[in-house]
C-alpha cells in the first residue's frame, strides 16, 4: 500500500477514532483512505473546509479524551500552526502527518524535506516542541504513527511524523500491528464533571509569573523527552572513517550510496536519525569520536545540518550536500560528493 | 449587450495552449468573463485547475496582468491591489479605469476562501468575484465540497452499499453573498454565454464589489463526454437544478425561465456522478433531490415576484 494508505491504517490499528482532514497534494490520499476505512472501523471521518479547522476539530476531540488525527502537506501545515501551538501550550495529545512537498509559498507538489526547521523547531508561536518523526520507509512509516499515538497521550504533546511526497505515493508492501483494544485512561479529559471536580485545559495565564511556571513545567517535560525518545539507525559503523548523515527518504538513497560505494572499497558508513526531534545529538557526538568525516545530505538547503553541527562541533570534518526545490539525490550524485571531500 | 459579431471582433484574453482538459468549462466561462469587459482588467486567481492549466511557468494563457495566491487567498489579494489602485486614482498618479475581477472555483470559494470574500464584500471594494463552481475539489482529485449536491459521488463522499453519495445539500452561496447586500450577485452557467456575458457586463458597471457563481462542468470529476459540456450546462438550466437569476441592489430578477421545467433525472443521468441513483434501492433519495429542486425554484419564483 502507499504511504498515505499505510499510515492511515496504523492509526487506526492505534485506536484512533477521530480524522479530520482536508485535501492536498500529495498527501490527498490519505484523506480519501480514511472517508472509508474510518467509517468502516467505526470512527468519525470529517473533511473540513480548510486546514485551520481540520486542526481545531483535532483539538476539540483531543481535549474531550478522543485518539485523534489530521494530516496534510507543507502549506496545509503552515495553517494548522496555530492549532499546533494551542496543542502544545493546552498539552494535549494529537498526531499530525506532514506529507511534505517543496516550497517556500505554493512551491511544487514535488517531494522535499524542507519542513525540518519548522517540524523540530515548535512550529507556531511560542516556547514549545513537538516529538517529530522521519520514517524512511512505507513499514517504518506505518510503525512510527502507530507508536506516535501512545507517546502522545503519555507525554500529553502533539507528535509530528515527518514524511514527503515519495512516501506518501510510493507503494510497499506492509506488515500490520495488531488493533489496539485497551486505550490509556485520560483523567484530564473534558468529558463532564459530575461527580468530580472540573478538570481544566487552557494556555492562557494571565497571573504574573503563571506562564513562566507553566513553560518551565513544559520545558522538564521535553527534557524527559529528550532523554527518553531518541531513536536512530547506524548502517556500517564499526570500520567506517566517513559517514553520511540522512533522515526519511534521502537516507534511502544514502543507503544506496553506502552499498556503491562498498563495493569501490570505500569505508563509508550511514547514521540515520529516526527522531528528528529528539534529535540524536549524543549517539552522533559517539560517532564522531571515531569517523573522520561528515557529509549531511537532505532536500532542502542544510537544516538538519543545523543539528550535526551541534551534536559533531569541531570532533570531526562536517559538510553539507542538498537538492531543494524537489530535488532528489541518486546515490552516484551523492558518492561523487564523497569522493570530493 | 455585445452581439456575438462584436465578441469575436474582440481581443482573446485567455488564450488557446493551456493544458485544462479536453471539454473543461473553466476555461470557457474565463474567457467569456474577459470578453465582457470593456475596460483593462487585472486577474487574481486562486489555487485550483484554473490556476494550474494556464500558468505552467514560463507559459501563460492570460493576456492581462495576472496574480495568483493560495486557495483562501483571492478576495484578500484583489482588496490589496484594488485598495492601492484608488490610492493611486485618488493620488492623481493614474487615471485608467482598470476592472478587477478574481476568479476562484468552489473549493476557495465556498469553503476556505469564504471568510476573505465575505471581508472583501462587506469593505465594499470595487471588484467582480467569479466563482467557477464544478461542484467539487476537481484539482486535487475529487473531493467533496459545500457546493456538492446532495448524493453525488466524489472521493471523499464516495457512493457505497451503505451511503449513497454526499449526504448533505449543497450551500446557497449567492443567497449569502446577498445578505452582505452586496450591490450585483448573480448565477450562470456555461451553457448560456448570451445570459453570462450580460451579467458580467452589469457586474462590472456596478460601482461596487460584484459576485456570480458560475456553474462549471468538469467532464473527469461529473463522469460525462467532453463534447457535452454545454449542452449540460443548459440541461442544468432547464431542469432548474440550477436556476439562472440576478440580485440587484436586493432584488431578485429570473434572467431564465424554461419553457418546459424539465424533470431532474434528466440532469442527473448525464453524469456518472450521480449513476449510483438510479439503482432501484435509491429511488426515494432521487424523489428528496426533485423535491428539493422543486422547493428552491418556487421559493426563487417568488423572491422574483414572477408567481
Amino acid at each position: 500500500m502507499s504511504g498515505n494508505e499505510a499510515a492511515g491504517e496504523a492509526a487506526i490499528r492505534a485506536g484512533c477514532r477521530y480524522y479530520f482532514g482536508y485535501p492536498i497534494t500529495p498527501q490527498n490520499q490519505f484523506t480519501e483512505y480514511m472517508s472509508w476505512r474510518m467509517r468502516e472501523a467505526g470512527g468519525t471521518f470529517i473533511q473540513s473546509e480548510s486546514e485551520i479547522a481540520a486542526i481545531n476539530m483535532v483539538f476539540g476531540a483531543s481535549a474531550a479524551g478522543a485518539r485523534v488525527m489530521t494530516s496534510s502537506s507543507s502549506p496545509g501545515i503552515s495553517l494548522k500552526q496555530e492549532g499546533i501551538s494551542y496543542l502544545a501550550g493546552c498539552e494535549l495529545p494529537a498526531v499530525i502527518v506532514n506529507m511534505n512537498r517543496a516550497g517556500p509559498g505554493l512551491g511544487d507538489v514535488t517531494p522535499s524535506q524542507s519542513d525540518y526547521f519548522q517540524a523540530t523547531r515548535g512550529g507556531g508561536h511560542g516556547d514549545y516542541r513537538t516529538i517529530t518523526f522521519g520514517p524512511s520507509s512505507i513499514q517504518e512509516l506505518f510503525d512510527l504513527t502507530y507508536l506516535a499515538f501512545d507517546l502522545a497521550d503519555k507525554y500529553r504533546n502533539p507528535v509530528l511524523i515527518l514524511a514527503d511526497g515519495i512516501l506518501a505515493q510510493v507503494m510497499e508492501a506492509v506488515k500490520f500491528k495488531k488493533t489496539k483494544k485497551r486505550l490509556p485512561k485520560k483523567p484530564w479529559a473534558l468529558t463532564g464533571c459530575k461527580g468530580r471536580k472540573p478538570n481544566f485545559i487552557k494556555s492562557l495565564f494571565l497571573t504574573p509569573g503563571v506562564l513562566e511556571t507553566h513553560n518551565w513545567k513544559l520545558a522538564a517535560k521535553y527534557q524527559k523527552i529528550e532523554e527518553r525518545e531518541v531513536r536512530y539507525e547506524t548502517y556500517y559503523s564499526e570500520d567506517s572513517k566517513f559517514f553520511l548523515v540522512a533522515y526519511g527518504s534521502c537516507a534511502r538513497i544514502a543507503k544506496g550510496a553506502v552499498i556503491e560505494g562498498r563495493k569501490e572499497g570505500m569505508r563509508l558508513g550511514l547514521f540515520r536519525p529516526i527522531s528528528l526531534w529528539p534529535f540524536p545529538y549524543k549517539a552522533l557526538a559517539k560517532l564522531a569520536e571515531r569517523g573522520k568525516k561528515f557529509l549531511v545530505v537532505e532536500m532542502n538547503l542544510g537544516q538538519m545540518f543545523d543539528d550535526v553541527k551541534i551534536a559533531i562541533g569541531d570532533k570531526a570534518k562536517i559538510s553539507f550536500y542538498g537538492r531543494p526545490g524537489g530535488g532528489i539525490p541518486t546515490p552516484k550524485e551523492i558518492l561523487k560528493e564523497v569522493k570530493k571531500r | 449587450m455585445a452581439n456575438l459579431k462584436e465578441l469575436s471582433e474582440r481581443k482573446e484574453l485567455l488564450v488557446g495552449g493551456h493544458r485544462l482538459c479536453p471539454g473543461c468549462a473553466a476555461g470557457i466561462i474565463a474567457r467569456q468573463v474577459l470578453l465582457a469587459a470593456k475596460e483593462p482588467v487585472v486577474v487574481v486567481t486562486s489555487t485550483g485547475c484554473l490556476e494550474v492549466a494556464t500558468t505552467i511557468f514560463p507559459y501563460s494563457a492570460w493576456k492581462v496582468p495576472w496574480f495568483h495566491n493560495a486557495f483562501e487567498n483571492a478576495a484578500s489579494t484583489i482588496s490589496g491591489i484594488e485598495a492601492a489602485y484608488r490610492s493611486l486614482k485618488r493620488k492623481g498618479k493614474i487615471d485608467k479605469e482598470i476592472r478587477f475581477i478574481a476568479f476562484g472555483g468552489d473549493g476557495g470559494t465556498y469553503d476556505i476562501g469564504l471568510q476573505a470574500l465575505s471581508g472583501a464584500v462587506e469593505r465594499g471594494h470595487r471588484f467582480l468575484y467569479i466563482c467557477y463552481n464544478n461542484q467539487a475539489y476537481m484539482n486535487t482529485g475529487i473531493q467533496r465540497s459545500s457546493a456538492t449536491p446532495k448524493g453525488a459521488s466524489t472521493t471523499t463522499a464516495p457512493a457505497g452499499t451503505v451511503i449513497p453519495g454526499k449526504i448533505q445539500f449543497r450551500k446557497d452561496l449567492t443567497r449569502i453573498m446577498v445578505a452582505h447586500q452586496i450591490p450585483y450577485a448573480a448565477t450562470a452557467t456555461a451553457g448560456k454565454w448570451n445570459d453570462l456575458i450580460t451579467k458580467v457586463e452589469k457586474a462590472l458597471a456596478t460601482d461596487g464589489p460584484s459576485f456570480m457563481d458560475i456553474l462549471s462542468s468538469c467532464r473527469l470529476g461529473w463522469g460525462h463526454p467532453p463534447e457535452q459540456t454545454l449542452t449540460i450546462g443548459r440541461l442544468a438550466a432547464d431542469t432548474c437544478f440550477w436556476p439562472l437569476y440576478e440580485v440587484v441592489a436586493g432584488e431578485y430578477h429570473l434572467t431564465y425561465k424554461p419553457k418546459k421545467k424539465r424533470p431532474v433525472t434528466e440532469w442527473l443521468k448525464t453524469q456518472a456522478r450521480f449513476k449510483h441513483l438510479f439503482k432501484p434501492e435509491n429511488k426515494g433519495l432521487i424523489d428528496t433531490i426533485q423535491n428539493y429542486v422543486d422547493e428552491q425554484w418556487q421559493k426563487l419564483l417568488k423572491l422574483c415576484g414572477e408567481e
